[in-house]
């Protein structure tokens, strides 16, 4: 990759930039490892912002999310030459995402300070005055279709830990329920059994806002 | 299909994962009861609304504060590493002093083979009947103490105090 880049009179860096954005997770690390510096940037830009999504809507906190995403990074770059190039990166990621989120909400549930904390950071964000943009709707309307993805995201959070993961990675994130499987390190029966109910109990809570 | 089946495979109902004959069956079963169809219509729309939340992006230092992160551990690692190579140099060293001081040791108590004391090889006369040498000289048999390879016997041989049997044979028979 470098010595290609080398060659190149126009832009070098450039055309390595878009040779990496054309290859599969497998080649981009492959070119890391070969000593393509570029490559582990790609793959930052790559998942950042789904693991972002991910680890948010799992652990409800934006910015203690971006931290762990930082953190996923980390790791990715110090066992990257560990990593077993047979299977998916992503599914790699993931599971790292998905472990710390977990390590996450354990640790908020030992610690009822930082549960505090974060309940605290979120009513504050709830003193906002309420804006009508449309005075011919009703008032309690516009404030539902307002808070609507406030009502979405704390009915996700409703739902208990094990049966949010496998929720948000399926209907998010769009695994399948084989790679559901490998990042939570459940069994294929137990993904479907979850994802059932995951799916009803959100249906449930969500139901009295939709009408 | 009874309402508990319907249940069981609603999930792979709503991913259209669904072999066609079981399709069939929990579409027929939705035109049947009114209880499970309200339910799938429920969970389809509660879906479509979950999965059109807009997608939060990272914020604008991310990256510059991931790259100092890297950065950081980079330097850790490094730091680990030639730690490492420190420590196993010094263990090496270490262990070669040791051997060696072992080794000089060992051969200051060491014996030269002057030192040995050595078993007499004791010669013994042929039985009667052997065959008759054409001068008369004493027969030897050398014996080898038990225990000693023959090759070191051989070297040792020349060394050790030799007695002629034939001289002891002589001596006890007048």
């Amino acid at each position: 990759m470098a010595s290609i880049a080398r060659k190149q009179a126009v832009q070098p860096g450039a055309n390595v930039r878009e040779q990496l954005k054309a290859m599969d997770d497998s080649a981009v690390v492959t070119a890391f490892l070969g000593g393509e510096e570029r490559a582990f940037s790609e793959l930052v830009e790559r998942y950042q912002t789904r693991l972002l999504n991910f680890i948010y809507r799992t652990i409800g906190d934006r910015e203690k999310a971006e931290d762990l995403v930082q953190e996923v990074f980390i790791r990715v770059y110090r066992h990257l030459h560990r990593f077993d190039r047979s299977k998916k990166f992503s599914t790699w990621a993931y599971t790292i995402a998905s472990n710390l989120a977990k390590n996450e909400l354990r640790n908020r549930s030992r610690n009822p300070l930082v549960l505090f904390q974060t309940v605290q950071k979120n009513w504050q964000d709830d003193d906002r005055p309420l804006q009508f943009e449309d005075t011919t709707s009703r008032p309690d309307d516009m404030y539902r279709k307002r808070h609507l993805r406030e009502i979405v995201e704390e009915s996700v959070a409703k739902l208990p830990e094990h049966h949010r993961n496998v929720f948000i990675l399926r209907e998010l994130e769009g695994k399948s329920y084989e790679e559901i499987a490998e990042i939570t390190d459940c069994n294929l029966g137990t993904v479907k059994s979850r994802l059932n109910r995951a799916r009803n109990s959100f249906a449930e809570i969500v139901a009295p806002y939709m009408k | 299909m009874d309402c508990r089946d319907f249940k069981e495979k609603h999930f792979a109902f709503v991913d259209d994962t669904l072999p066609g004959i079981e399709l069939i069956g929990m579409q027929v079963h939705l035109t049947e009861c009114d209880v499970c169809a309200k339910q799938d219509a429920m969970v389809r729309r509660s879906l479509l609304l979950f999965r059109n939340l807009p997608s939060i992006e990272p914020s604008a230092d991310f990256s510059s504060r991931l790259q100092q992160k890297l950065n950081a551990a980079k330097l850790a690692d490094q730091e680990a590493n030639s730690g490492r190579a420190r420590k196993l140099a010094a263990t090496v060293a270490v262990t070669s002093i040791v051997m060696l001081g072992y080794i000089a040791v060992s051969l200051r108590q060491v014996d030269y083979p002057q030192d040995i004391v050595l078993a007499p090889v004791v010669a013994i006369a042929s039985a009667p009947g052997a065959t008759p040498m054409s001068a008369p000289a004493p027969e030897m048999v050398a014996s080898v103490p038990a225990g000693l390879p023959i090759w070191t016997a051989a070297l040792l041989a020349e060394q050790a105090p030799v007695h002629f049997a034939s001289l002891d044979l002589t001596a006890t028979t007048r």
